[in-house]
């Protein structure tokens, strides 16, 4: 039998680590931290491309979509034969208003044929439950899970559904999933609300009868050849549509459900990077406080070993390994929070974007990058102490210490020091004779504010967003769209619907905009002057008049276009006449949701050419006549949509809470681990190195309180030091971490929130108080006359 | 909480059958047993002994620094015995002056600031700079410790533990560490401020000549008083040799 014995000086590093243990922990929790929001992210941020590019491929997600208004049968073999074009499928394609009992509302749906062989070849759909349409019988369909659970509709159940203007009532025959509509939010809506839109199935001659459809298709979908190059495809697409209204082939990038996706993988990795990077910063920190203090008082042990033979080489390594030991706890801790965490996540992506399935899963490499990157941290923070133990002469190191020498300050901090008193000038002294040390605590404190800044800066920042989005921008409480564009005298009709206090137009245009080689498909939004529901934000975040003349461009868009105020850029409709034309920018604005370009609804309606046409109408309500406007909107063909705004505002709301909330939760317990481990170290240390002084104190008649204040003193002059750095480096990092979050969907601002500030001050310094007290216990704790005794 | 004390006739100090074991069952040391002893006011006494023969504990408990396991002690009127923490602390502050063997500055303040950090909490203190003079070191009092030898470090420790006038003063080993020369500036210091402020003066020393200084010398063995010698004649400072 081997048996295991361990040398002695590494059972003395394993008691030294044991006496370390404090410090070994806030290090270990500070690393597991860091590295658990690494191993969650990557591991995260793999397992969701793996799985979508694994449903996309078991699935058939197309490549490349088009749709168009009308196009027979057999255009489908001239796109078939487009070079590098695998497999087309031809759609019909259009929506429904449904009447759903379980809501007031009127509810809609996307209605998608499915091909008359069976399943589709592209885009097939994940049965969930249920069988496929019977294609004889036209009123079987399929719906998306999300809706079904909503709405709790089982298989057999029946949905109205007025479908082009006629009442239709389905008969659920499966629930399924797609890929294409991983996240499934209804046109103009930007998050989901599956109790009010769903996606519907049905067979391709129950769509072609419903829509007057038959021979002919209004949506195509392809996949490629690998390698095939998708700009050539898709222009050959184009070419070929052209004639059938086609407002333009478009990829996965610009499909709503994968946009979604990969802003969802794009902010994960922000976050691997952005967390850890700080966690290990301050876990070198950690390293370099508890080591220095180790080789301080092991000065002796140090010359011991020198003495007797060991070498420079030994006896860093012999240090170096109990950095390395926190490391290693930190990372084992960080590796399995990071799994768990990972998983728990794992559960809420597979829930809210019904993936067939979706397991976290961390690579090998992902756990390697973690601990290589808590061995880095903590062999950097180990560096300079055991560099100073490598360079003590064994005879220097068994000679007592010579004193610490202070000397007294020049000009103001004299000055400032004379005033003071005794003990203060000690916490001064301290500081100004350590300067390296005490600002390695301020460093730490402030980072441990800055994260709560940031913290606190994403749900005022929402909040804010959600503010100006719904209550300055946007007033009414409901929009309608239009199939089509209307003459603007239907606004008289509108205006009389049941409980509608006023009324406003507006007109909406998918277009590319145009500047130098730059090109982004967009929508431009027509609004009238003088209004009083949806309105223009300027760069003030108030409300402003739609341009006078010209275009503005939200600071997004003029950002993709390179464009600003006074550049010319060019305008092309997307459908309809695909009127060309020229347009002056006049300005930017920031509307925080959507990133648009607007104009005055008279001039975009002279623009293309169809002046004093509207594409809907915001409208608000007189609450008492809500159902009976509701019920009159259920009966209502023309609608294409009507999007609720108190609905919309809650879907977002609760979209923020589930993604934000939970993450926001998660930084202030860091941050509270960070805060308490660096006080904590800082105040260990400090109580060692001046446990002959506070020792004197008490002896010369101190109370605990007085010898507290030297000792807590210091840590919290350190802490008040570290407030303006924690709040400046809070804002840096906010702003640029807004800048990094920005989508297209949404504008993120960082904003100057007293509040928050506050909070990041109270709950460090909160956290640096409980350190305090606890190490303060140990004054209590003091032998007076055992310290006083020993020779120092 | 007030202590008579200068002006008290009674003894400065009273103990009772005072014992001091440190932990308990078979591995209990016994530091002091059931010592008996008064000390007037104003009177220098050496206590004389070997390591661990109990002197530094009894310092310690008559400083309040330590509680005695059994016993009394008594300052003037006032048992110690029964006294709690703060008002030990504060039995420290208005009383008592300690010199230790290491010196125990704060090596953050210069040697004016060491003395002024006792004079911020006393009531009727000597300044700073009468303090360091009566130690010969009005001269250096803007150094630091770490400027300071040995011996001046030693000083300044006895002006500071001399600023608030203490009824008391209380020396562990004072010369402990000091060459012979450092250390009779230090006794002498010492003496000289017990035969000005007539401040009950206790001496602990292993070194058997420096108990000529004191007008008694106490012998501690195994922590018992063996033997109490009255001096007849002190020697001063400047005879002492070790």
């Amino acid at each position: 039998m081997v048996k295991l014995v361990a040398r002695p000086l590494d059972r003395k590093l394993l008691r030294d680590v044991w006496r370390m243990r404090i410090h070994a922990a806030s290090v270990a929790l500070v690393l597991g931290c860091g590295l658990s929001v690494f191993i969650m992210s990557v591991g995260m941020r793999a397992s969701l491309e793996h799985t979508r590019a694994d449903y996309y491929a078991d699935y058939r997600m197309m490549h490349l979509a088009a749709s168009l208004v009308r196009a027979p049968d057999r255009v489908a073999a001239d796109l078939a034969r487009i070079p590098d074009v695998a497999a087309i499928e031809t759609r019909i394609s259009g929506y429904a208003l449904l009447d759903v009992p379980q809501i007031v509302e009127p509810a809609s749906a996307r209605l998608i044929s499915l091909p008359l062989g069976g399943r589709p070849r592209i885009n097939d759909l994940a049965m969930v439950r249920g069988r496929w349409p019977d294609p004889a019988k036209a009123d079987e369909a399929i719906v998306s899970e999300a809706f079904a659970t909503a709405l709790d509709l089982r298989i057999g159940a029946n949905l109205a559904a007025t479908i082009h203007g006629r009442r239709h009532v389905l008969t659920i025959v499966g629930i399924a999933n797609s890929p294409e509509f991983v996240f499934v939010s209804a046109p103009g809506e930007l998050f989901p609300q599956p109790e009010r839109f769903g996606v519907v199935w049905m067979g391709r001659t129950a769509l072609a009868r419903a829509f007057d459809m038959s021979g002919a298709f209004n949506d195509a979908i392809f996949r490629l050849s690998p390698g095939a190059d998708d700009q050539r495809v898709r222009s050959a697409i184009d070419e070929v549509l052209r004639a059938f209204g086609s407002s333009g082939a478009y990829g996965r990038d610009r499909m709503m459900s994968d946009r979604f996706l990969s802003e969802e993988i794009k902010q994960l990795t922000t976050m691997a990077i952005f967390l850890p990077a700080f966690f290990l910063v301050i876990a070198a920190f950690l390293v370099n406080i508890a080591l220095g203090r180790v080789i301080a008082t092991e000065r002796s042990n140090i010359g011991l070993l020198k003495a007797f033979g060991y070498s420079d080489l030994a006896v860093a390594w012999h240090y170096a390994k109990s950095a390395l030991m926190f490391g290693l706890i930190g990372a084992s801790l960080g590796s399995i929070a990071g799994v768990v965490l990972g998983r728990a996540i794992a559960d809420i992506y597979r829930d809210y974007y019904h993936f067939p399935t979706l397991a976290f899963s961390a690579g090998l490499l992902t756990f390697a990058g973690a601990w290589a990157a808590a061995i880095v941290a903590v062999s950097i923070g180990a560096i300079f102490s055991v560099w100073r133990a490598v360079r003590l002469a064994p005879a220097e190191a068994l000679a007592p210490p010579r004193p610490a020498v202070y000397s007294r300050s020049a000009g103001m901090l004299a000055r400032f020091a004379a005033r003071l008193d005794a003990k203060s000038r000690i916490i001064l002294r301290r500081i100004q004779r350590f300067p390296r040390r005490a600002a390695t605590t301020v460093i730490g404190i402030a980072l441990a504010i800055a994260l709560l800044v940031v913290a606190s800066a994403f749900p005022a920042v929402m909040t804010q967003l959600l503010s100006v989005h719904f209550s300055v921008a946007n007033r009414q409480d409901v929009t309608l769209s239009f199939v089509a564009p209307r003459e603007i005298g239907v606004m008289h009709a509108v205006a009389h619907l049941p409980g509608v206090i006023s009324a406003e137009p507006f007109r909406a245009d998918d277009v590319v905009l145009r500047h130098g080689r730059l090109e982004v498909r967009e929508a431009v939004l027509g609004l009238p002057f003088n209004a009083r529901l949806s309105r223009l934000i300027g760069s003030d975040g108030q409300a402003m008049e739609p341009p006078v003349a010209g275009i503005a461009l939200a600071r997004a868009l003029a950002a993709k276009l390179h464009a600003g105020p006074g550049d010319e850029i060019e305008i092309e409709q997307v459908s309809g006449r695909r009127v060309q034309a020229r347009i002056r920018v006049s300005a930017i604005v920031d509307p925080m949701v959507g990133s648009s370009a607007y104009m005055n609804i008279e001039d975009l309606g002279r623009l293309f050419r169809e002046p004093g046409r509207i594409s809907g109408a915001h409208l608000s309500l007189d609450p008492a006549r809500y159902a009976a406007f509701n019920a009159q909107l259920k009966e209502t063909p023309a609608l294409a949509g009507a999007s609720f705004l108190r609905q919309a505002e809650r879907s977002m709301r609760r979209a923020f809470d589930e993604g934000v909330g939970v993450m926001n939760y998660l930084y202030i317990a860091f941050a509270a681990v960070m805060a308490g481990g660096v006080a904590f170290s800082a105040a260990r240390v400090t109580m060692a190195e001046q446990e002959r002084d506070l020792a004197t104190l008490r002896v010369l008649g101190f109370t605990r309180g007085e010898a507290s204040y030297v000792l807590v003193g210091e840590l919290f002059v350190l802490a008040l030091l570290a407030i303006p750095l924690g709040c400046v480096l809070g804002t840096i990092l906010g702003i640029w971490l807004m800048r990094l979050f920005q989508t297209d969907m949404y504008s993120f601002t960082f904003i100057f929130n007293p509040g928050g500030y506050a909070f990041a001050i109270a709950f460090t310094l909160a956290c640096v108080a409980s350190a305090s007290f606890i190490v303060r216990l140990g004054i209590d704790r003091l032998d007076m006359v055992g310290v006083l005794k020993a020779r120092d | 909480m007030t202590i008579a004390a200068e002006t008290d006739p009674s003894p400065a100090f009273h103990t009772i059958r005072l014992s001091k074991v440190y932990g308990d069952g078979p591995t209990a040391v016994h530091a002091l047993r059931d010592v008996d002893l008064d000390v007037a006011q104003g009177e220098l006494i050496v206590l004389l002994g070997p390591s661990g023969s109990g002197k530094s504990t009894l310092l310690n408990i008559l400083g309040g620094l330590d509680r005695a396991s059994s016993g009394e002690v008594w300052f003037h009127q006032t048992a110690l015995t029964a006294m709690r923490e703060r008002a030990l602390t504060d039995f420290r502050r208005r009383h008592i002056g300690f010199i230790f063997q290491f010196y125990n500055l704060i090596p953050s303040l210069t040697a004016r600031e060491n003395v002024d950090l006792v004079r911020e909490i006393a009531e009727d203190p000597l300044s700073a700079k009468e303090a360091l003079d009566l130690v010969g070191l009005a001269e250096r009092m803007d150094h630091f410790p770490a400027q300071l030898s040995g011996g001046e470090q030693q000083r300044v420790a006895v002006a500071r533990a001399i600023a608030k006038r203490p009824a008391v003063l209380l020396c562990d080993e004072p010369t402990g560490a000091l060459d012979l020369k450092t250390g009779v500036r230090v006794l002498e210091a010492l003496a000289e401020i017990n035969k000005r402020y007539r401040s009950t003066t206790l001496i602990v020393t292993h070194n058997a000549d420096v108990a000529r200084l004191g007008e008694r010398v106490i012998h501690f063995s195994d922590g018992r008083i063996r033997t109490i010698e009255t001096n007849a004649v002190r020697a001063p400072p400047s005879e002492l040799k070790w």
